[in-house]
């Protein structure tokens, strides 16, 4: 025995899905950001892969896995995680560990936002989008796109702009259409990049950051900040220094791996999971009008968990 | 009854379904007004649909259940449909379900209370008359107050339930509030009423709850119907419970429409906040979001449905309480589309950021 104890963090959202494993000082052994594409499943099998190539097996173990982000259940229930928590839970306990003097976290993924304010090193009040997902990740790589460039060289092109162009930011649509309409104004490419970057950054802070009392020092994560022009675009409108950490894209991530490290349960994680058969099967319950969808999880043909009743009469026998 | 007087003569009258308290409609249509009440289904997935494809798109979500609502229970029966008045757009929803539906081909008769809601009481006698023409107001109003008690049992109770079932892990709590509520849409007497009353309040004093000394509070305001019906809202107040949470909830009938102080009344309580009357449930629900602060609540959610306008008014005079007070507000917004997944994301951060929160205070 007398292996160092080290704990596994896994944050799957709609676009990425990023792992991180962490000692007991949050020193990161090991860490990957992958895209989701649509199979969280195949993803996480993925991930669990490159990350034990860089693992140091001899030395330490696993002996706590969190998981977080949209499909947190569901991976949680195949990696057999001690401890699934929300993403928005994870990500103010990851940022409030590496800055504790943080006020406002700014975040912005692939399909959502959120903001989180904090106090004393606690959240006291948070926002997520809801009903629309305008100003994500998403569409700023959809928009990428239609410029014929890659969604990582939005920000060196939007810097390069002196006059960026106004997009309207409401709403997904009509940024979109307003877009075109600009394109074919003749605006130049930079330009209306910048103003995509603009329109992002106006969107949050009218939308989740409506009525929010902004205080610094901000910290801004996800995906998205990793382009710098939405960056430039909030410290303008801000008026503050807003910091992004190198390691801003698995901040979920991490907060998962330290709040399975604080929570009491211990199971150590199996790498061989990497090799097992998961698949999921829809079912309708059938027994009321509402019909609920049952979703049911298998490992090597047997069934290990299901959820999605809403009451007990569909409740699936395992 | 008249004795002899076939059963079948009787009008088949529906109100859609509305929390729990369809056992007091009941009561007063089959009880005081001894016309037959069609109880309908419990709302499902399937009502949403049905109401949601034929109703307009922009309506708030009520107006899209309550439909749905109706059509189902025109088709196990019902002749009479029912629709309530309301102090916002709701007044003008009987209305124009009423056309909705006679264009799908129903056939039935329709009492919009908002017709009668004149200001004048008498006018409200008229409603009466109309669902029994041979109606003795005597015999009603001894009835009726049954039928007022009843409500504010179930008020009383529900109150009760959510403030402790979180509590109680042998699952009496639970099982005694079902089988209450089960009873109220049966009861028959005031002598019923009663018993079932002071069974459940039994219950409930027996049962021993694991209860820390300083649990975790929330207050829950909103739009009226949302608010109160669990369907609409997926069930938030048991999902809070089941987290281990003393849920609160002024708004309901007992507290809004029956023992309501008067929108002046209530009004001065807040002056400080905001000088206009601004909606049914507006004034109410800023003054029961302050008090819930003011009362040293962990936290405050907001819940409306997409597109209720009196709701999202009320939300920057909140924001104004959660600065102010230095509480915690969640605004939560349903619509047909709402998915459980979302809203049990923004549950379970609002619950994790509130038990941290006080476990640093």
């Amino acid at each position: 025995m007398g292996k160092i104890h080290a704990y596994l963090g896994i944050d799957v959202g709609s676009i990425s899905t990023k792992g991180v494993i962490i000692d007991k000082q949050n020193n990161i052994l090991a860490s990957e950001y992958i895209w989701t594409q649509g199979d969280p499943i195949g993803a996480v099998k993925k991930l669990v892969g490159l990350l034990e190539k860089q693992f140091d097996r001899e030395q330490y173990k696993v002996v706590a896995t969190g998981t977080t982000g949209s499909a947190r259940k569901l991976v949680g229930t195949v990696v057999g995680a001690t401890m699934v928590k929300n993403e928005i839970t994870a990500h103010a306990v990851g940022t409030t560990t590496f800055y504790p003097e943080v006020r406002t976290i700014l975040e912005i993924g692939g399909q959502d936002s959120k903001i989180i304010l904090v106090e004393n090193g606690v959240a006291v009040d948070y926002a997520m989008n809801t009903l629309c997902a305008a100003g994500t990740g998403a569409f700023l790589s959809s928009q990428a796109k239609r410029l014929g460039i890659e969604v990582e060289e939005i920000g060196d092109f939007a810097l390069k702009s002196k006059h960026p162009t106004q997009i309207a930011a409401r709403c997904t649509v009509f940024a979109e259409s307003d877009l075109v309409h600009k394109i074919q104004m003749g605006h130049p490419r930079e330009d209306i990049i910048a103003g995509v970057c603009n329109a992002v950054a106006a969107n949050y802070m009218n939308n989740v950051g409506k009525g929010k009392k902004i205080s610094s020092p901000v910290v801004f994560q996800g995906g998205v900040s990793k382009n710098k022009g939405v960056v430039a675009a909030f410290e303008k409108m801000l008026g503050c220094k807003v910091i992004v950490d190198t390691n801003g894209h698995l901040m979920g991530a991490l907060g998962a791996a330290i709040l399975a490290r604080r929570s009491s349960k211990r199971q150590e994680f199996d790498f061989s999971m990497e090799d097992m058969e998961f698949y999921t099967r829809e079912a309708s319950c059938g027994r009321c009008p509402n019909n609920c969808e049952i979703i049911c999880v298998y490992r090597d043909g047997q069934l290990i968990d299901s959820w999605g009743n809403r009451c007990d009469r569909g409740a699936v026998k395992i | 009854m008249i004795p002899g007087e076939l059963k079948t003569n009787r009008k088949k009258i529906m109100f859609p379904r509305i929390a729990n308290y369809n056992g007091v409609i009941r009561y007063f249509v089959e009880v005081c007004l001894e016309q037959e009440y069609i109880m309908p289904p419990k709302m499902t997935r399937h009502t949403l649909e049905v109401g949601a494809r034929y109703s307009p798109d922009s309506v708030c979500t009520p107006f899209k259940s309550t439909l749905g609502s109706m059509i189902e229970a025109l088709d196990i029966g019902a002749d009479t449909l029912m629709m309530s008045h309301g102090l916002c757009r709701l007044g003008y929803y009987g209305e124009l379900q009423e056309q909705i539906l006679r264009d799908l081909g129903y056939e039935f008769d329709f009492i919009n209370i908002s017709e009668y809601s004149t200001g004048k009481k008498k006018d409200m006698l008229k409603v009466l008359k109309r669902i029994n023409p041979k109606v003795k107001y005597t015999r009603f109003l001894t009835h009726a107050m049954d039928g007022v008690k009843l409500c504010e049992y179930i008020d009383e109770v529900t109150a009760e339930y959510y403030q402790n079932c979180g509590f109680d892990p042998s699952g009496r709590y639970q099982k005694a509030y079902n089988k209450f509520i089960m009873a109220t849409e049966m009861v028959n007497s005031r002598a019923e009423i009663d018993q079932a009353y002071r069974k459940v309040k039994q219950t409930f004093q027996q049962t021993q709850l694991e209860k820390p000394l300083k649990p975790l509070r929330v207050g829950i305001v909103g739009e009226f119907f949302t608010v109160m019906d669990a369907f609409s809202n997926l069930d938030i107040e048991q999902t809070l419970a089941d987290m281990g949470v003393e849920v609160h909830r002024w708004m309901n009938v007992t507290n809004r429409l029956l023992h309501y102080p008067g929108e002046k009344n209530m009004n001065a309580k807040i002056n400080d906040l905001c000088t206009y009357e601004m909606g049914p449930t507006s004034t109410a629900n800023i003054w029961a979001a302050r008090d819930y602060a003011r009362r040293g609540f962990d936290g405050i959610i907001h819940v409306k449905s997409a597109g209720c306008t009196p709701e999202i008014d009320i939300m920057p005079v909140l924001q104004a309480i959660s600065a102010q007070e230095k509480i915690p507000v969640l605004y939560l917004t349903y619509d047909v589309q709402t998915g459980e997944a979302g809203l049990m994301t923004r549950l379970e951060a609002f619950y994790d950021m509130l038990a941290m929160r006080k476990d640093t205070i």
